[in-house]
């Protein structure tokens, strides 16, 4: 899991720099990391999982503003949400991550604009059309990012937990 | 019992360790040139390859694309004609580039030459990760000499300052990113204020008095007087004035010189400026 992970946030910020410079998208650009958090918090409950939010956040602040910290934050926030949404309900479907996604995007891009610019930076003019239109992207992509995550997680065996793994108490603490 | 409860909730409690552990990097302030940053500096060092090939491959695809087009056009001539216009087209995309290119770097040559200090140029290779900062990176980074803190123009104006550098890409923070700020002044007027970025788009020109004589078209330069950017270099035009509302200043909106979206070439200037003394410009 940490390797897919590892990897896909690598494929996932390498594209977030790009795109910008590929296409004409102007601040639409979709958060493919942020659809990588949701998916660990619906799916993958376990400590190493948080670790992983952490990182892939971490990693995103190597590219974006000037606060470390700040994306790390955000996204393991996104991601313990997530996970205590996903706790709660029966059915994580592609509905629910888009959902989630959607949401997870307005926190995550209020939640760093309040902290690096205070609440004023938030009465910005258009600012919410664009946040809106941003989240609005990331959760149209989101499905196709979750069906290659769980096509690459079947080709890896990773959607049979336990099989890989021995049982040791320290290993289920981490799974 | 304590097991049971640590066992139940270590997803949680691992969250809001890490949560905690990120709002203390917040708090005390961690910087991207920081030793405490290294582990970003290996993902860019990781990335930089990836971002610098892409940058090929797009003007590889663009000139296949203008090719393309060229060649849709012809077909509908004759066989011969066709193919000494696709060759036509092909070299004058290609010389059009080149002559493109060529402009952009003489331009930023005859920017270094008038600033008569050592800078390198570099080309821009990536944007932001999110949408919400305003951060550029550049194909050169620490192996070319470049530190964080180093002013970055372009032959239109003022484009940013390095924020953080790997061996083979450096990140740029433009100045209208709403954490950006540098002292500017009036060109007209010598009216003196901090020039912002905002968090929505553009540039804010802050504590300008309510009497100053600032006018829509006025340029806004560079003072020097940050210690970063050399003084008189362009940062944009006054767009608006709004003197209306309570408050000590007036509100001055700052429309660019510089369009951060159409970048491909950039110069790092290597040397501080010369040191300013500041005057009473308001006065």
């Amino acid at each position: 899991m940490v390797l897919l992970f590892g990897a896909a946030t690598l494929i996932a910020l390498a594209l977030q720099t790009m795109l910008p410079y590929w296409l004409p998208i102007g601040p639409y650009v979709p958060d493919l990391v942020l659809i990588l958090a949701v998916d660990l918090g619906l799916r993958h409950h376990g400590a190493i999982a948080a670790l992983m939010a952490f990182v892939m956040g971490y990693a995103i602040d190597a590219f974006s503003g000037t606060q470390i910290g700040l994306n790390a934050f955000m996204i393991t926030l996104v991601f313990l949400l997530t996970y205590e949404m996903s706790s709660r309900l029966l059915v994580t479907n592609v509905v629910v991550g888009i959902l989630a996604v959607f949401a997870g995007v307005l926190i995550k891009d209020l939640g760093s604009i309040a902290i690096s610019s205070g609440f004023g930076g938030l009465g910005q003019r258009g600012l919410m059309a664009d946040l809106f239109g941003q989240a609005a992207i990331t959760a149209l992509i989101a499905p196709l990012v979750f069906l290659a995550l769980a096509r690459s997680k079947k080709l890896l065996g990773l959607l049979t937990p336990g099989r890989r793994e021995d049982n040791t108490p320290a290993r289920r603490w981490l799974k | 019992m304590k097991a049971s409860f640590l066992w139940r909730n270590r997803v949680v409690l691992t969250s809001l360790l890490m949560l905690l552990l990120a709002a203390h990097m917040l708090t005390t302030g961690v910087r991207p040139n920081d030793p405490t940053a290294r582990p970003g500096e290996f993902v860019m060092g990781v990335l930089s390859p990836v971002q610098g090939g892409s940058a090929h491959l797009v003007e590889a695809a663009h000139d296949f694309w203008h090719d393309y087009l060229g060649l849709v056009a012809v077909q509908r001539q004759n066989q011969q004609l066709r193919a000494e216009l696709a060759h036509f087209e092909n070299d004058r995309a290609r010389l059009a580039e080149l002559e493109t290119e060529n402009r952009h770097l003489s331009e930023l040559l005859d920017v270094r030459e008038a600033l008569g200090m050592r800078a390198i140029a570099a080309n821009v290779i990536g944007s932001d990760a999110t949408g919400l900062s305003r951060t550029l990176i550049l194909s050169e980074g620490s192996s070319s000499g470049l530190k964080p803190g180093m002013a970055v123009l372009s032959n239109e104006g003022v484009v940013g300052k390095l924020l953080s550098t790997s061996p083979g890409s450096s990140r740029v923070l433009l100045i209208d990113d709403h954490n950006a700020a540098l002292d500017a002044f009036d060109q007209r007027s010598r009216v003196r204020g901090i020039v912002a970025g905002v968090v929505d788009d553009g540039l804010t020109m802050k504590y300008v008095g309510r009497t100053a004589d600032v006018r829509p078209g006025d340029p806004v330069v560079t003072s020097g007087l940050d210690g970063v950017f050399p003084r008189g270099l362009l940062i944009g035009q006054v767009s608006r004035v709004e003197r209306e509302g309570p408050g000590l200043f007036v509100n001055v909106a700052v429309a660019p010189a510089v369009d951060f979206r159409r970048l491909e070439q950039v110069l790092v200037v290597k040397d501080p400026p010369p040191r300013v003394v500041a005057q009473d410009d308001n006065s």
